[in-house]
This record gives structure tokens, C-alpha cells and sequence, in this order.
């Protein structure tokens, strides 16, 4: 019976982490995500905690807490937490913003917190006392918690479609209560046959408790809203703004809305008095807006002839094929549109957008990751079009990886540019100069590796007040007068044109200084002299440009650099908290603390004659959990390359490596003593080779079709997979003698985890995505030279 | 929010310090939007529970995802538009009503749009119980302006726009300003103020302080 409850807690608490990584990702913003991932761990390593505390004041106690009636109230407290604490945290009046202001605030987080732990705190505890009370069979616990864990991360991909999130956690948390009907031998007799019939009473109402939110709470109760600081939150308090149709998945909340508000025209030139058409949009997640022009006639697209992308158009006067590639916004098919080509090619990889796209302007839509379209395309264009305008909170996205703005990219989409083509990218106007540097770059390195002769010849910038727009082109700028002309008639400043001087910057547009020129002028200048290294060394924000090894496009932050940024933000310490990497680094300083709390706090409460811990227990299993879940999180990062999705990624790798490891532990009742050490060099040698041939065939899987994608996608995590699922039982049954031992094993390796998960977040942002697999590896190794000192 | 709470000596106390520290300290030499700083009870128009923080130097929420600006932004757009005194100045996003009240008391007339329902009720109710009578306010749709009342000399957008509205600049006088932030309030802002001459304009960065580190970084390396 206690295999089966931990299968079944093991399901509903991943399902329930996942689907709470959803909720943050529509109440807050993504980053806050990292929050979830720390709350799971910690939850699941104070149920050992807690193991390692009673186990001084009850002997045996192993036996006494794996007892059918002990379960079944652990269980029905897994239920009963996952339903509150999900309704707590949708109700209570917690505002992020407030945090500084309000003390009220930080009780509301608090609680939030401790809350949302509490179901992981009962899975934990089961777990950690089937290892305490079936140290013969690690194995099998370890397969029922990985398999449970594999199949709760499938629910939120097959149901979100149908349910919304907030009913699905209720749905999914009286899951486990099933391990209460099962029948088991020799529980039918007597006092256990009363209580199990109390028990299953109590489940009934439970069942009618959850059957009512659902049913009655979908609209209210249940139902999960955007910030309010969101843009759709926004919107939706506009008069006659109404979301016309909602589609959920696990990609996201897609929300279809209608208002007469909106007008969408970043980079529209001051000169023009028209009226712009009327828009609908497209919210996921309450924020990133694509907007949708209803375009009656070819006259409703002549606004777009008046913004700053359209000067790229201007250098091609007759585009036989255009390429949009859709990220956000939206204006760039009314420029295509406007261009007069009849030869328009859209690529968005969000299927629900790219229906929506096709719907309303009827023209073809590729619903593909835009990376593998053109690696699998041969076709040129006049004219490649991307623009991207960020999300409604500055510094939000600093841990988004986006592969649209890195070298390779830009390397694809010249590739694909025909003899007299041109590549089109606009962005927010960012004030230090920092984006707007950065893609200069970007395209310099690209143009650099095609072998271009001089690549600052092929680039020009323009802004306006807020947007600025960057042109390469197949060929050098020779004749400058097209760009020059349209910038005078528009009112729209130059910032970087082959031959450009200083007099003819900052003249409509104006700055104190011509920030941005200046710095790309310097830029150019460290090029050509060969010192580009030390300029973005010595800039004061990371201008670095991204690589797919690299792919933050949007992270600007140089923590050596914090206090100048401090001092920028106007000394106001909230304003940084903007950053999602600060907020990672505050929960990692959060997460260390409560697990040093965690791993010490047995050594206090126990006993000294009766403690068994030791510091090579604990490097042990510290190092294996930190190694499994630095390699959980190389994949989550690498796979997002292949899938253009995190969540796709992350759910295809939690299943994939928690299927594979399932396999892996149950292996692991077969194996030896003696092939323990085997295992583990096995393991390191599958990463080693992993981390040299990772790289290559990401770029050939992308090529593939889906299916191939996904199939190969997940037999490459196969053997690592497999061989992951070893260290842990096989530890748990060959090093730790006690009950008391297995307890703070599970607790080590829950720190470990929730340690890894978050510092490998900034060990991408700083050193690349390769890099956390070094830090795999050297864990793993870590375990094995444990082991070689150690008698087994 | 739209209770008028007494002006006590703690609160007066809070707002010389304002004025001192945040305004004056920062390079704002204006006389009159020093005093209309000075004179306008920002605390009656912050939600209750945030009063005790609404001299303090940041924005804050006033509900429904919207923030009252940071005080020293608030002068600094006042201060911009190099009001008189004569001036009918249009402003777009009522929001709190607190900048719409600082104008009040620097020019003779004041018109306000606010397109949220519930904001535009909170901030007329504070306005009329502050005794405001040269501000206009209006719940509509701010793109379009307010053509009744054009044109103006001045337009204070206090709302996030992409693209500056082209009704306005229509309703702006020739040599009139129209001022919008840029940025978001929780972190950083700039302002643009633009400047309408015959058919062409110009849109001029007003930094303020909060750029000098990093800015005058770029230009020592020049």
C-alpha cells in the first residue's frame, strides 16, 4: 500500500507544482516561477526533517508511521493542504509591489509560502518513511516516486485544454485519495474495517467539497486572474473591453479580447494625422499583446508607410518575398502588407497565435519554431521582418531565453537574405544605451562569421522617441540617401549609418547627448582596432552579444556593477527587484538559508550517542542530488532551443529523465554492492560524452519533423536518464544503516536539489547553458570519490 | 482613497521634507510648482493604508495596477511644460488626481480624462472635496483628447503609450508642449516633451537625475 501512495502523492504534488508554475506565470510573471521550484523542495525536505526530529522521542517509529492508518491521514492532509493553500493563495491580497511598503505584505507571503509547502511537506514525509521502512526495497520506492512524479508532470498536458488550472489542482489533489478505496489484504477485519469506512467517509465529503469548487467556484473561487499590473488586467478596465474567447494549454492562456481601445503603432512618425485601424489582440498570459488590424482596404495599411521599421522597406522598393517572423506585437504584417509583396510568409510557433494570425488576415501561416523553418528552408527574402517589444514589467524577462536575438540566428536569417535583401529588427529604445549596442554586435559577430568583409557597412539604426529599428543589409550601404531622406521627411534620428557624423544625430528625437550613437560608435571603433572584448568588459551593463550557448537577449544586468545600477534606478532599492535574475538570487539566499536550517537542525535535536550522521553521508547525497538536478535543468535549458517552448521543454524532459530514472531505480534492486562505484563512473562517462556532442545535435534534431523531435528528444535522455535513477537507492540501501539516516538523506538531497535548480539558473545567465553540465558532472564525480573513500 | 484626510503637522512636516530633499535637492527651481508641491495634500490621495508613505520618495499603488508617480516626477513634468500661469493645460490619465491638482495650482485651467470608471469617480470625489474648481474632469477615451476645449497650450500624458496620439498633437498649440513619460513607474522613467512648431516637432529626452551615473560614464569615455 505505501509503494501505492507514493505513486499516487508522487503524481498529484508534480502535477500540482506544475500547474502552480502555470498560475504564477498568469497571477505574476515567469520568473516568480523560480519560487515554486523552492517552496516543492522545501516542502519535501522537512518531511525528512521532521523524520530526523521524532525519531529521538519515538523508536520504531519507522513501522508505526508506515501504518495503513498513518497514510491515510497523511494523504487526506495532502488533499486537504493542496485545496487550501491553491484557494489561499488565489484569495489573499498579496501585491508584490506593496512588499516594501506594507509589513501586512510580508505576512501575506509568508503564509502563502508556508502553505503552498505543506502538500510537498506530506509527499516528502511518505516517501522518506516508505525509504525509512523498506530499506530492502529502494528501488521500488524510488520507481513508484519517480514513475508517480513522470505521469502528474502528463496531467497538466492533457487536461489544461479542457479544464482550467484552478479546477485541475482540486481534480488532481483527490487523486491520491484512490489509495484509501483500494482494497488490501487483511484490512477487512474488524477495528481496521471501522476505520477504514471512517476514512473513506471523510473522503466523500472531501470529494462533494471538491466537486462544488469546481463546479461552483470555476468563475470565482477557483478562477485565476492576472496581476493586476498586467497588460490584459489593464485593458479589461476599459469600457466595452471584453475577452471574446479564452484557449488554455499548457503552452498558456491564450485570450482572445475586442475593445475600441486599442491602437498599436509603436515607432509611428509624429508626421502622421491619419486615424489608425481598429485592433483586436491576443494576450497570453494577460501580457505580450499581439495585435490583430482589421484591414478593410489597402488604404488601412498606409499608417505603417509613417513608422521606423518601414525605412528597411524603403531599401527594397519591390519585395517579391517577405518573412515575418511573429514575436509579440504585431505591425510588422501590416508593413509586409503595405509593401505592396504578394509573397508573404508568416512563421509563428505558438499554435494557438498562428491560428488566430491565419483566421483573421487569411493569409498562409508556418506554425513552426521560425529557427526550424529555416533550417529547413532553401528559399531567400527580400525582406526578413522581426520585432519584439518586451513584457509590461521592465527586467521581467532577464531569465527568458530567446533564440531569436543570438549570432546563430542572425547568422540564419542572412543566410536566407536574397542578393539585395535586408533584415529588419525593432525594439524598445532603452535608455542606457544597452539593447540597441547588443544587436549591433549581434549582427557585426554574424555578418564577421559569414565571412563579410566589412560588416559595419551592412548596418544601419534609427530611432524615434521610444523605439528604435536596425536594417542589415546583403549589401554594403553605399548609397545612404534613401535612409537619410526618410529620416528627414519623418522626423526620425539616425543612430548608426555607414559614413554617418555627428552633426546628423539627435536632431528631432533629441537627447542631451547622443547616447546611443556615441556608444555604437565606440563599438565600431573597439572592432576595428581589434578591443571589443575590453569595451564590453569595461560597459557598465552586460552588452555582451548572445549565443544559443548564451540566449538571455534580454539581461543587462553586471552584478559588479549593482550599486551604479542602484544609483541609476534613483537609489530606490524596490526598483531592482524588477530584475527576475535579483529575484532568483534572493530566493537562492532564502533557499540556502532554510537548508542549512534544515540539515542542521537534526543535530540539535537528536541525541548525540544516538546521531548516525556523517559528513560523507551527507557529500553524498548533497552531490547527488544537486548532479540530478543540474542535469534536469542543462536539458530543460537545451531543449527549449528544439521545442521554442519552456514548458514544453521542461515537460518533456520531467518526463523523459523521470520515466527513464523510474526504470533506473528499479533496476537498482538488482545490483551489487560491488557495481555500485560502476554505476556511477557509468553515469559520468554518458555525461561526459553528453557534454560533447550535446551541441551539434540540438542543430540537427531542430531540422527534424515533430515527431522525429520529439522521439529523439527523448531517447537522448535515455541513458543519462536510465543511469540517474542509480545513485540514490543504491545509496540509500548500500551506505545508510538507520531509519533515522534515510530521513536525512531525503532532506540532504530535497537542500541539493532546491539549491541546483536555482543556482543553475544564474550559472546559464553567466557562464552558458554547457556550463551546467560541468557542474553535473563535477557533482556526480564528487559522489564517486566519496564512494572510493568509503567501505561499502 | 477620496476621503480627505486632515493636513496634521506630521503630515506638513513630511511635505517640507518633500519639497526640501526630493524636489528642491534634485535641480526643480520653479516657484510655483514648489509651492503647489508644498501646498497640495498628496496624503488624500494615496489609499488610506499607504498614507503614512506618501511623502516618501517612490510611486505608489493606488489600486487596479496604477501607481501615483514618484513626487519628484510629478514636479519634474509640471516644471517642463514652463507654465505662467495663463495656461489651459489638457492632461491624459487622471489616475489619482494628485498631478491633475499640483497643475490646478500652478495654471489657470485644468482639464482631465480618465478612461477607468472607477479611477475617474475616486479622483473627481477628491478633487471636489479638496475644493478644486478650475479642474474639468471627464471619464472617456483619452487617445481622442478633449476637442470641446481645445485648443491647448499644454498636454501632460501621464498614461504608457506607444505612440503619441495624433489627435493630440491636433489639439496642441503652435508652440504648445506635450509632455509623456517613458519607462515604467516601478523602475526607471525619463520624459519626452515635445514641441509643436508650425507642422514639424521636435521630441526632446529630459533625462533628469536619474541617469547621470551611466550617462555621464558614456560621455567621459567619449
Amino acid at each position: 500500500m505505501i509503494l501505492t501512495a507514493v505513486f499516487l502523492l508522487s503524481l498529484s504534488a508534480l502535477s500540482f507544482e506544475i500547474l502552480l508554475v502555470r498560475i504564477f506565470s498568469i497571477s505574476q510573471w515567469n520568473h516568480l516561477s523560480f519560487m515554486v521550484i523552492s517552496i516543492t523542495l522545501f516542502g519535501f525536505a522537512v518531511g525528512g526533517t521532521w523524520l530526523n526530529i521524532i525519531d529521538i522521542h519515538k523508536k520504531g517509529w519507522e513501522k508505526h508511521l508506515s501504518s495503513f492508518e498513518n497514510i491515510h491521514i497523511f494523504t487526506i492532509l495532502f488533499t486537504l493542504s493542496t485545496i487550501i493553500s491553491f484557494i489561499v493563495l488565489n484569495r489573499i491580497p498579496l501585491d508584490y509591489f506593496r512588499l516594501p511598503l506594507e509589513p501586512i505584505q510580508a505576512f501575506y507571503l509568508l503564509t502563502a509560502y508556508l502553505l503552498l509547502a505543506l502538500p510537498f511537506f506530506f509527499t516528502g514525509l511518505v516517501v522518506s518513511i516508505a525509504y525509512a521502512f523498506m530499506p530492502e526495497k529502494t528501488g521500488f520506492v524510488y520507481f513508484a516516486s519517480m514513475a508517480g512524479s513522470a505521469s502528474g508532470a502528463i496531467i497538466p498536458v492533457i487536461f489544461l485544454p479542457f479544464i482550467y488550472e484552478g479546477s485541475l489542482i482540486i481534480l488532481s489533489a483527490v487523486i491520491p485519495l484512490a489509495v484509501i478505496f483500494l482494497k488490501h489484504p487483511g484490512h477487512n477485519q474488524g477495528r481496521i474495517l471501522t476505520k477504514r469506512r471512517y476514512f473513506r467517509l471523510i473522503c466523500l465529503c472531501i470529494f462533494i467539497i471538491a466537486g462544488v469548487l469546481i463546479v461552483k467556484g470555476g468563475n470565482t473561487i477557483v478562477q485565476v486572474k492576472p496581476s493586476p499590473y498586467k497588460k490584459l488586467s489593464q485593458m479589461l478596465l476599459f469600457p466595452n473591453t471584453r475577452i471574446t474567447e479564452t484557449t488554455n494549454s499548457i503552452r498558456g492562456r491564450f485570450e482572445n479580447i475586442e475593445s475600441p481601445h486599442f491602437r498599436f503603432a509603436p515607432g509611428l512618425s509624429l508626421k502622421y494625422k491619419g486615424l489608425l485601424p481598429d485592433q483586436t489582440a491576443t494576450f497570453k498570459d494577460g501580457d505580450n499583446p499581439l495585435f490583430l488590424y482589421q484591414l478593410k482596404s489597402q488604404s488601412d495599411v498606409q499608417f505603417s508607410n509613417f513608422t521606423l521599421p518601414y525605412s528597411g522597406y524603403l531599401l527594397v522598393p519591390h519585395p517579391k518575398h517577405i518573412l515575418v517572423i511573429q514575436h509579440g506585437g504585431g505591425s510588422a504584417i501590416p508593413c509586409a502588407l503595405a509593401s505592396g509583396s504578394d509573397n508573404i510568409t508568416i512563421v509563428e510557433q505558438q499554435p494557438q497565435i498562428a491560428n488566430r494570425v491565419q483566421q483573421h488576415y487569411k493569409l498562409p501561416v508556418i506554425n513552426q519554431n521560425p529557427r526550424t523553418f529555416l533550417a529547413r528552408s532553401d528559399r531567400r527574402y527580400d525582406i526578413i521582418h522581426i520585432e519584439n517589444w518586451g513584457t509590461s514589467l521592465p527586467g521581467s524577462a532577464a531569465l527568458t531565453q530567446d533564440y531569436f536575438f543570438t549570432i546563430e540566428s542572425f547568422t540564419q536569417y542572412f543566410q536566407h537574405l536574397s542578393n539585395n535583401g535586408v533584415f529588419i529588427v525593432s525594439r524598445l529604445l532603452l535608455l542606457p544605451p544597452s539593447d540597441a549596442i547588443r544587436l549591433w554586435a549581434t549582427a557585426y559577430e554574424s555578418l564577421r562569421s559569414l565571412e563579410i568583409k566589412s560588416p559595419e557597412k551592412h548596418i544601419a539604426v534609427l530611432r524615434n522617441w521610444n523605439t528604435f529599428t536596425m536594417i542589415v543589409s546583403a549589401q554594403p550601404f553605399n548609397d545612404t540617401a534613401v535612409i537619410e531622406d526618410v529620416a528627414q521627411n519623418l522626423n526620425f534620428d539616425m543612430v548608426y549609418l555607414p559614413g554617418i557624423s555627428k552633426k546628423n544625430v539627435n536632431r528631432f528625437n533629441i537627447f542631451d547627448a547622443p547616447y546611443h550613437y556615441i556608444e555604437i560608435q565606440r563599438l565600431a571603433e573597439a572592432y576595428r582596432l581589434g578591443t571589443e572584448k575590453t569595451y564590453f568588459e569595461t560597459y557598465p551593463l552586460d552588452v555582451f552579444p548572445q549565443t544559443d550557448n548564451r540566449p538571455f537577449p534580454y539581461r543587462f544586468l553586471k552584478w559588479s556593477r549593482l550599486k551604479a545600477l542602484y544609483k541609476m534606478t534613483g537609489s530606490r532599492f524596490y526598483s531592482l527587484f524588477m530584475s527576475g535574475e535579483i529575484v532568483v538570487s534572493v530566493v537562492l539566499i532564502e533557499a540556502l538559508g532554510i537548508s542549512i536550517l534544515l540539515l542542521i537542525l537534526p543535530f540539535f535535536t537528536t541525541l548525540k550517542e544516538t546521531r548516525r550522521f556523517y559528513f560523507s553521508h551527507m557529500l553524498y547525497f548533497f552531490a547527488v542530488g544537486s548532479g540530478f538536478m543540474f542535469i534536469e535543468l542543462f536539458f530543460i535549458n537545451e531543449y527549449i532551443f528544439i521545442f521554442g517552448d519552456p514548458v514544453i521543454s521542461l515537460t518533456v524532459v520531467i518526463t523523459g529523465l523521470l520515466v527513464f530514472s523510474a526504470f533506473g531505480g528499479y533496476w537498482s534492486q538488482r545490483i551489487s554492492a560491488k557495481n555500485f562505484r560502476i554505476a556511477i563512473a557509468a553515469l559520468i562517462v554518458i555525461l561526459v560524452c553528453m557534454f560533447f556532442i550535446i551541441n551539434p545535435m540540438m542543430h540537427s534534431i531542430i531540422q527534424l519533423n515533430q515527431f522525429l523531435r520529439y522521439t529523439l528528444s527523448l531517447l537522448l535522455l535515455l541513458p543519462a536518464g536510465f543511469l540517474m535513477g542509480l545513485p540514490f537507492p543504491l545509496g540509500m540501501r548500500y551506505i545508510l544503516n538507520l531509519p533515522s539516516q534515510r530521513a536525512y538523506a531525503w532532506t540532504t538531497n530535497g537542500c541539493a536539489s532546491v539549491l541546483a535548480s536555482i543556482a543553475s539558473a544564474q550559472i546559464a545567465l553567466g557562464l552558458g547553458i554547457s556550463a551546467i553540465m560541468i557542474f553535473a558532472i563535477s557533482a556526480y564525480f564528487l559522489a564517486f570519490i566519496t564512494l572510493c573513500f568509503k567501505r561499502i | 482613497m477620496g476621503q480627505v484626510q486632515k493636513d496634521t503637522p506630521k503630515y506638513q512636516q513630511a511635505r517640507e521634507k518633500m519639497v526640501l530633499s526630493q524636489i528642491r535637492l534634485r535641480g526643480i527651481s520653479d516657484k510655483k510648482v514648489l509651492k503647489a508641491m508644498s501646498e497640495v495634500f498628496r496624503h488624500c490621495f494615496v489609499p488610506e493604508e499607504l498614507a503614512s508613505q506618501a511623502y516618501a520618495d517612490h510611486p505608489l499603488p493606488i489600486g487596479e495596477g496604477q501607481t501615483i508617480s514618484q513626487p519628484y516626477i510629478v514636479a519634474l513634468m509640471t516644471e517642463s511644460l514652463k507654465l505662467k500661469g495663463p495656461e489651459s493645460v489638457l492632461e491624459i490619465g487622471t489616475g489619482s488626481g494628485y498631478q491633475a491638482a499640483i497643475l490646478a495650482n500652478v495654471t489657470k485651467e485644468v482639464y482631465t480624462v480618465e478612461i477607468r470608471k472607477k479611477l475617474h469617480t475616486k479622483a473627481n470625489e477628491t478633487l471636489r472635496s479638496l475644493g478644486y474648481t478650475n479642474i474639468k474632469t471627464r471619464h472617456a477615451d483619452g487617445y481622442f483628447g478633449w476637442p470641446e476645449a481645445a485648443p491647448f497650450d499644454c498636454i501632460m500624458i501621464t498614461a504608457a503609450i506607444d505612440h503619441i496620439p495624433p489627435p493630440l498633437l491636433k489639439q496642441l498649440k503652435d508652440g504648445g508642449r506635450l509632455i509623456l513619460p517613458l519607462g515604467n513607474p516601478f523602475s526607471y522613467q525619463n520624459l519626452s516633451l515635445v514641441t509643436k512648431q508650425g507642422e514639424d516637432y521636435t521630441v526632446k529626452q529630459i533625462t533628469g537625475v536619474l541617469f547621470v551615473p551611466m550617462t555621464g560614464y558614456a560621455l567621459d569615455h567619449n
